[in-house]
């Protein structure tokens, strides 16, 4: 095991008692960059060499020299007696999908690759107050749209640790693929549907998409506003824990953080889950997908190896003194997927008017008198396929004709997937959960090119994720075993607003009680054959 | 020939005047200031940034919506209106849509006899159909083929406000924004000033055959600039909709552009189709909830109205509805007024009759504060005080006024130092009188032969030589006293 290798709690300890240096632990970062990373994502169009099939790609923009700085500082500021901070030492990265002040911020997009904000992110920007360093700026889907990292305009995309013909998820792969790897312990993310559930489970890592407003979204490039939210990715949950902490919080830069303090999510993290209702839901344990010449929704059982992590890890709570509750309904979220297709993309819409090459980011050369023409051909070079598919469906179901039949309708399902979740969490209704368990994506990593190209079925595979967007609450994404094909299992925690404290403790105590289990021994194949 | 009238409706934007832009920090007025000057990653629309809302904005939003008689919502919503323009730099508008902050509401409007066709004064009830908030779009100005932008607009907070189809006429649609205007600047919350674009306004006009009900295509006049232009252009258009139907052609639903200079029309484009907005509640920010106590909390101050206090005038100061309008004019001139008549006591018409003869000259002259001039209501109250009691005449008075704006001086004080008081001793008097007499033979001659007219030449005479302190009247009778009894 290396420095890289050791949990972000454990390294910001043994920093802050200088057994080692916040130097020492940047340099083993950057050594793992540099023998897992491979050549990072750029707009070049270069074949990929079988070299770069067996790399992890994670970083777009990797910030060596900056992040040996920042912990020459911190340990300058140890030495002089000064406290860095929670997290001094200890190395992240950040999704570039959040602005960070002197460093490139491409949102993996051809339209934003020559843009640097003149801000930084708010949860960025927490992190560095709380002595983190931050490493460099990881890949995504290009502005978030995806749930493979394969719509990069950065290429070579993400490839997932555990095994790298596979996809790492999306569109928080570079994060999630990052800390998988040990190139860094923590990342920053962002959930609009899954985005760090979904990797986080198909990279083995706990991923946490917070209540709605819990974080600020100050600095993040908006993909679907009214669901978007910045949230860490670890190797354990009370790294989790710790790095939410730190990042949650109102910000005056954001009216919609939530005004509320924000508990301390370690203190009792590992009392237990003894008197705790947690909730197991039929409609969790299908397969929603249309089908592709009538569109209804069909619907199968979840495969085997994913149900059965999910019964497992119920019944080793349950054995641990939790109160399983089954058969709780949550009716309505088969049509969670449908309704995010129609909200998320009026929003994404929205947003991407402003990349129209007047102020910043890339403007076509190509000479033209007209400025209608200078918006189109722009934004048709710089946009690649996701985002124009997500203008285009976008305008056109917020379009006047359409609205009532597609938009209007979206949100009326979106406030009943919420009333399904208040009646569950309802402290005097008939369920009274305080968490439901759910699996977290409908399979394992598929293959790189398996789904790229069908952005419908890529979309579902965010159908378990993706309510707790519509609804707003918490969700946390845990590792619970690998499937026959050694790829990562994830199951998922759903809680009510602000729940997150109930949710690290019930993912602790799993964790605690799995530590010794054979598949936590198991490494990704990237890091196989070292010591 | 077939009568018509006229129906129209006005469309205004109003700049409220806050110190800060609406979702930013920024400096919202910038009419001093150098282009994209007062501008940030906010309300450039730069990626990531969030709108977070000033509240002033609000607070005069409901002001405005209070005097405009509006329902006040107590939750309504910021939504997005989707456009591309190169000054819109979000290619959005932050604005409100269905749940706007005020719903309804009307203005009564009293239509004075100079603006009216039958020249008889009457009122006309104009009702409001949409009164929100939203963020002023940046400037385009197209200099050598190029586009320039200046950004600072952006985000300035504006009112949106929009009447029915209820005005008839082109004096009415002026009488309405001179009321606006008066009303805005009453509230404190917008300059209002047309031709700085405070408040701008585009006018629907369309025509009718008296006593139809039904709504015939409309044209929009866009780019007026002054109230006058207003008036002006409705009427061309008037004339022109009235002239084409009477030719037996369609008027068709064009948008025109007013050109100052020509005074014409020119047509802009046609308006085949109404835009597509794509409105959508705006997700990055919270609803405004206007809970009872911060309502009451705006409210707590509210103003008696312009209109309002007019008629309180003319009824309760019997002052003619002329001096009523100037006196309401303006709130602080109001204010000014009422408070002399409650420190005077006296004719509340004389109060008038210095305030608007010679306190306004002063006050339009030297560019002054009603609030914040030294000559205070007291002040006035006393000199009227000193006139009615014969301590001064009406002409020291009338100088009395500008001695004490400069001097910030008590009048008293000022007659008591400077001697300005009138002489009214008759053995003084008596012994100018003489002296004057003396002075002037052939006057007092041609006097005594019958040239009585000279009796003001010799009082002059006697006025002058006590740099007229002395009592006229006194004088006089002293004078012919003097000049008969010699005869006699």
């Amino acid at each position: 095991m290396e420095i890289c290798d050791l949990n972000a709690l454990d390294l910001a300890r043994l920093v802050r008692s200088r057994q080692t240096s916040a130097v020492e632990v940047v340099k083993s970062c950057l050594e793992r960059v540099a023998q897992v990373d491979g050549r990072p994502g750029s707009l070049e169009q270069k074949p990929l060499s079988d070299e770069d099939k067996k790399r992890v790609h994670a970083f777009i923009t990797l910030a060596g020299e900056n992040a040996l700085r920042q912990a020459q500082r911190v340990d300058r500021m140890l030495a002089a007696g000064e406290d860095p901070g929670v997290l001094a030492g200890v190395p992240f990265t950040v999704k570039d999908i959040f602005c960070v002040q002197d460093t490139l911020t491409t949102a993996a997009s051809k339209i934003l690759a020559n843009f640097t904000a003149p801000y930084t992110a708010t949860p960025v920007q927490r992190m560095q107050d709380a002595g983190a360093i931050l490493l460099g700026k990881v890949n995504l889907d290009e502005f978030t749209y995806g749930s493979s990292n394969e719509s990069s305009a950065y290429q070579p995309s993400p490839r997932n640790p555990w095994n790298t013909d596979r996809v790492p998820g999306g569109s928080s792969g570079g994060s999630a693929a990052s800390v998988a790897a040990g190139e860094a312990p923590l990342s920053l993310g962002t959930d609009t549907a899954g985005s760090i559930r979904q990797p986080a489970a198909f990279c083995g890592v706990v991923g946490v998409k917070p209540t709605y407003g819990r974080v600020s979204r100050y600095g993040l490039i908006a993909f679907a506003s009214s669901l978007d939210c910045p949230g860490p990715v670890a190797r354990d949950v009370k790294d989790a824990a710790a790095m939410l902490a730190v990042i949650a919080g109102s910000d005056e830069r954001d009216s919609t953080a939530a005004r509320l303090a924000v508990p301390d999510y370690l203190e009792g993290i590992e009392e237990g889950v003894k008197g705790l209702r947690i909730g197991l839901s039929p409609d969790y344990f299908r397969i929603t997908y249309p089908d592709p010449a009538s569109g209804e929704l069909l619907s199968q059982p979840l495969p085997e190896e994913i149900a059965r992590a999910v019964t497992e890890a119920a019944e080793k709570l349950s054995a641990l003194g939790a109160e399983i509750v089954e058969g709780v309904p949550m009716p309505n979220t088969r049509f969670g997927i449908p309704a995010f297709f129609v909200i998320s993309r009026v929003e994404a819409a929205s947003n991407l008017h402003r990349y129209d090459g007047v102020k910043y980011g890339l403007r076509s050369e190509v000479p033209t008198a007209d400025l209608k023409e200078m918006y189109k051909i722009t934004r048709n070079q710089g946009f690649g396929l996701q985002p124009k598919l997500r203008i285009l469906m976008g305008m056109f179901v917020s379009a006047a004709q359409y609205s009532e039949q597609y938009y209007r309708r979206a949100l009326q399902v979106r406030t009943l997937i919420r009333q399904d979740f208040e009646a569950i969490f309802d402290p005097a209704g008939a369920y009274r959960l305080d968490a439901l368990l759910t699996p977290t994506t409908p399979t394992t990593a598929f293959k790189m090119g398996a789904l790229y190209g069908d952005s419908v079925l890529m979309q579902y595979a965010d159908q378990l994720t993706v309510s707790a967007n519509h609804a707003g609450v918490p969700g946390i994404s845990l590792p619970a075993g690998l499937d026959d094909e050694g790829l990562p299992i994830g199951i998922q925690l759903l809680g009510a607003d602000y729940a997150e404290k109930t949710l690290f403790r019930v993912a602790r105590a799993y964790e605690m009680a799995t530590q010794e289990a054979d598949w936590r021994k198991q490494k990704p194949e990237v890091l196989r054959g070292r010591s | 020939m077939t009568d018509y009238e006229a129906v129209i409706g006005l469309e205004t934007h109003i700049q409220l005047n806050t110190v800060t832009k609406v979702f930013c920090s920024c400096k919202a007025d910038s009419w001093f200031d150098p282009p994209n000057s007062n501008i940030c990653p906010v309300c450039c629309g730069l990626p990531g940034v969030l709108p977070v809302l000033n509240k002033a904005v609000v607070e005069k939003g409901v002001l405005l919506a209070r005097a405009m008689n509006a329902e006040i919502r107590p939750l309504s919503f910021f939504d997005r209106k989707n456009y591309f323009y190169p000054d819109l730099p979000k290619g959005y508008q932050i604005s409100q849509f269905d749940q706007s902050l005020a719903r309804g509401g009307y203005l009564d409007l009293p239509i004075p006899a100079a603006a009216s066709p039958d020249k008889q004064a009457y009122t006309r009830h104009v009702t409001i159909w949409k009164l929100h908030i939203e963020e002023d779009a940046g400037k385009t100005k197209v200099s050598n083929q190029r586009r320039l932008i200046d950004f600072n607009r952006c985000g300035v907070p504006l009112v949106e406000m929009v009447t029915g189809p209820d005005l008839r006429t082109a004096d009415e649609a002026a009488q309405y924004l001179i009321r606006l205007r008066q009303l805005l600047r009453w509230l404190g919350i917008s300059e209002a000033d047309m031709e700085k674009a405070h408040l701008r306004c585009d006018a629907n006009v369309s025509i009718r055959v008296r006593g139809e009900t039904k709504l015939n295509p409309k044209t929009e006049i866009k780019n007026v600039n002054s109230i006058d232009a207003v008036r002006e252009a409705i009427a061309r258009e008037i004339e022109r909709q009235i002239r084409e139907v009477e030719a037996g052609r369609q008027i068709e639903a064009w948008t025109l552009e007013w050109d100052e200079d020509s005074g014409t029309l020119k047509k802009m484009r046609s308006k085949e189709t109404e835009a597509d907005y794509r409105y959508f509640r705006e997700p990055d920010l919270l609803p405004i909830r206007l809970e009872e106590g911060w309502q009451r909390q705006i409210l707590v101050d509210f103003p008696e109205l312009p209109l309002e206090r007019r008629a309180r005038f003319v009824e309760q100061y019997n002052l003619p509805e002329y001096d009523a309008d100037i006196l309401t004019s303006e709130r602080k001139l109001s204010d000014y007024y009422e408070n002399t008549v409650k420190s005077y006591g006296g004719d509340p018409k004389k109060v008038s009759n210095w305030l608007m003869n010679d306190v306004l000259r002063m006050i339009n002259d030297q560019g002054l504060n009603p609030q914040e001039m030294q000559l205070t209501p007291d002040a006035l109250a006393e000199i009227l005080k000193l006139v009615d009691a014969g301590t001064i005449n009406i002409n020291t008075g009338k100088a009395l006024l500008q001695k004490v704006q400069e001097s910030g001086k008590k009048p008293g004080a000022i007659v008591a130092e400077e001697g300005l008081g009138l002489v009214s001793d008759d053995s003084t008097i008596r012994a100018v009188c003489q002296a004057v007499l003396a002075e002037s033979p052939n006057e007092v001659t041609a006097y005594r032969a019958g040239k009585v007219t000279l009796i003001g030449w010799f009082v002059g005479g006697v006025m002058k030589k006590m740099r007229g302190k002395a009592d006229a009247s006194l004088a006089r009778q002293i004078l012919e006293e003097l000049l008969n009894e010699k005869n006699g």
